[in-house]
């Protein structure tokens, strides 16, 4: 039991650190997903007894309740931390108009190129112009696909 | 009394939460909700402070059934600090114009989730308490709501969520091995189960912190998180939510698991000691404000970790004393560095000399303590390795300074009076530090006493 626990950890863990060396955005959150899973995994095998009731009836053998209370609390902040990461990705995809981490990096090394040129990075960019990945100039205000919406 | 910071944050975050924040009155009442806060954090302090270590259990639940809270000086001293920084970020942006209804609300919750954190007793909650913080730092990671920011926000989440499992997991493994939650009874079993175990766990606590803490081989999002949000978020970032990472280090290395700590004191030491050098290198060779203060920032927490290798009481007095100097040093950076004027310029001196260790700005204190700790353990290759990073440092708040405020001064107009107030008065706090330092000796005295002196029994 133990053997198939850590195997079952491991494998999520090593999935999940696979897809986060990905290029795309979408899987490299995938990743995060089983990481976290793996973690929650991890949780339950700390206080591991087979056999043994979860919790009731009261009085025979039962097994650890704590850890099972962790798990849950940890499902509960992962799930929530994966909506939000899958919002600020669909933000990065309006934005830039794709999830592909060598664009964003593309776009960084831009910025990185332009805050040599002022000596100071333009903090109050809000609605700055900037080009997106066909080169059409767009401000935040206006991603694409908004104007469909609006 | 001791849940009332708790207390008043929580259900202040959530009423604030339902308002829009980009009104003036309601960004008002969220200053007042977290001045109270930390107004009750010092009360509480001076209670802890005269009469010891105090222990509650939320809601009058039994020991070991509700959220127990464990308060001593260490904890007062980091919850003071990551409240103020806090509120003056929370002025600051307020004065400036908030952009983002959420944005006070989100403050107040990572002021409730700090301040969990310093103030908790148990190793679970932490890390409840650390979610929260967390997750309030992600938002605050794309507020501006440019390309850009959203972009550094991404990287911030995947790096420290990351990091964020690693904790869970060696709390999971720590329940596993000593059977215990609470932080007092994980202390006391340690010393008996076996050692290799241990060790493990503790070499992913280290990683889990480090990587809050942005040190040398876990830096990498940094510098890009850094540059890319706002003055405030920056602010909090490295002044408040920066102290998580040092704070569980001296909490889970130097309280819990000395034993450990010592055992890898010699990677600790190398890998700070690269953290200064490489900072201060990369700091110099750097042009934007913000990219120097960011891998400034990255050679600061190398002081830290090499003060925690020294070990001893001096080390940890160290550690602690450096990491409340070096806080303040950066939020008065980050905020004054994106103002204009010779008032904001002054305070920014101020700040850099500071961050340099030159009298009478507080960092003199933590470049001498570190020195006391360095020779008591008689390693002459620390001294010089402190004077070389102080030599560095130096150099490239100089470089800053001149490029920031000497030479394109004269384009840009003066900033608003209330911010350039707030800056200046965080700046008269550094000073007022390093002229009277005796009573933020005396606390960190008093929390290395209770981390180090006292062995609790279970």
């Amino acid at each position: 039991m133990i053997l198939a626990l850590s195997l079952g950890v491991a494998v999520l863990f090593g999935a999940g650190s696979y897809l986060m060396l990905k290029h795309d955005l979408i899987r490299l959150i995938i990743g995060m997903v089983l990481i976290s899973n793996a973690t929650n995994l991890f949780i339950m095998s700390a206080g591991l007894t087979t056999g043994a009731a979860p919790i009731y009836p009261l009085g025979g053998e039962t097994s650890d309740p704590l850890v099972q209370a962790m798990t849950l609390t940890a499902i509960v902040i992962s799930f929530a931390v994966t909506a939000l990461v899958l919002s600020l990705a669909w933000r990065v995809y309006v934005s830039h108009l794709s999830v592909d981490i060598r664009e964003l990096s593309r776009a960084e090394e831009l910025q990185a190129d332009r805050d040599d040129e002022v000596g100071q990075p333009d903090s109050d960019e809000l609605g700055a112009p900037y080009k997106d990945s066909e080169g059409v100039r767009r401000t935040v205000d206006q991603p694409p696909g908004k104007e469909a919406q609006r | 009394m001791m849940e009332l910071p708790l207390g008043i944050l929580w259900f202040g975050a959530v009423i604030v939460a339902m308002l829009d924040g980009t009104r003036h009155r309601n960004a008002v009442l969220s200053i007042v909700i977290l001045a109270s806060a930390l107004v009750s954090t010092l009360v509480l302090g001076a209670d802890v402070y005269r009469n010891g270590t105090q222990e509650m259990v939320v809601g009058g639940w039994e020991q070991g059934v509700g959220i127990s809270l464990r308060i001593d000086t260490l904890g007062i001293i980091f919850a003071a600090l990551s409240l103020a920084v806090l509120l003056a970020a929370l002025v600051f942006e307020t004065a400036n114009g908030i952009k983002a209804r959420i944005f006070p609300a989100l403050v107040l919750f990572m002021g409730l989730g700090l301040t969990g954190v310093f103030f908790t007793g148990d190793a679970f909650n932490f890390y409840v308490f650390f979610e929260i913080a967390m997750i309030s730092a992600y938002v605050l990671a794309s507020y501006g709501e440019t390309p850009r920011q959203f972009r550094s926000a991404f990287i911030f989440i995947v790096v420290n969520l990351l990091g964020s499992m690693l904790f869970l997991i060696s709390i999971a493994a720590l329940y596993h091995t000593t059977g215990r939650l609470d932080l007092v009874g994980i202390k006391a079993q340690v010393p008996l189960v076996a050692e290799s175990p241990v060790v493990l766990i503790s070499a992913v606590v280290f990683v889990a912190f480090g990587l809050k803490l942005g040190l040398f081989p876990f830096h990498f999002w940094l510098p890009a998180v850094y540059t890319g949000t706002r003055a405030s978020v920056a602010a909090i970032l490295s002044g408040a939510l920066a102290n998580i990472g040092s704070y569980g280090l001296i909490r889970f290395g130097a309280d819990l698991l000395p034993r450990e700590l010592e055992f890898g004191a010699p990677v600790l030491l190398v890998l700070g000691a690269t953290s200064i050098l490489y900072g201060g290198v990369q700091s110099i060779s750097r042009h934007s404000a913000n990219e120097v203060l960011a891998y400034s920032s990255i050679g600061q927490v190398g002081y830290i970790m090499v003060a925690l290798a020294i070990g001893g009481d001096a080390g940890v007095f160290a550690a602690i004393l450096y990491t409340v100097i070096n806080g303040w040093n950066k939020a008065l950076l980050f905020l004054a560095v994106s103002m204009r004027g010779w008032l904001v310029g002054t305070a920014f001196v101020i700040g850099a000399f500071s961050v340099a260790g030159v009298p009478p700005a507080a960092g003199f204190l933590g470049k001498v303590v570190m020195f006391r700790a360095a020779i008591e353990d008689a390693s002459w290759s620390i001294v010089a390795l402190v004077l070389l990073g102080g030599g560095l440092s130096f150099l490239y708040m100089f470089q800053l300074y001149r490029r920031r405020f000497w030479i394109a001064g004269e384009e840009e107009e003066e900033s608003a009076h209330l911010p350039q107030v707030i800056v200046v008065g965080m700046a008269v706090g550094l000073l007022a530090i390093g002229l009277w330092p005796q009573p933020l000796l005396e606390l960190t005295d008093q929390a290395v006493l209770g981390i180090m002196g006292t062995d609790t029994a279970p």
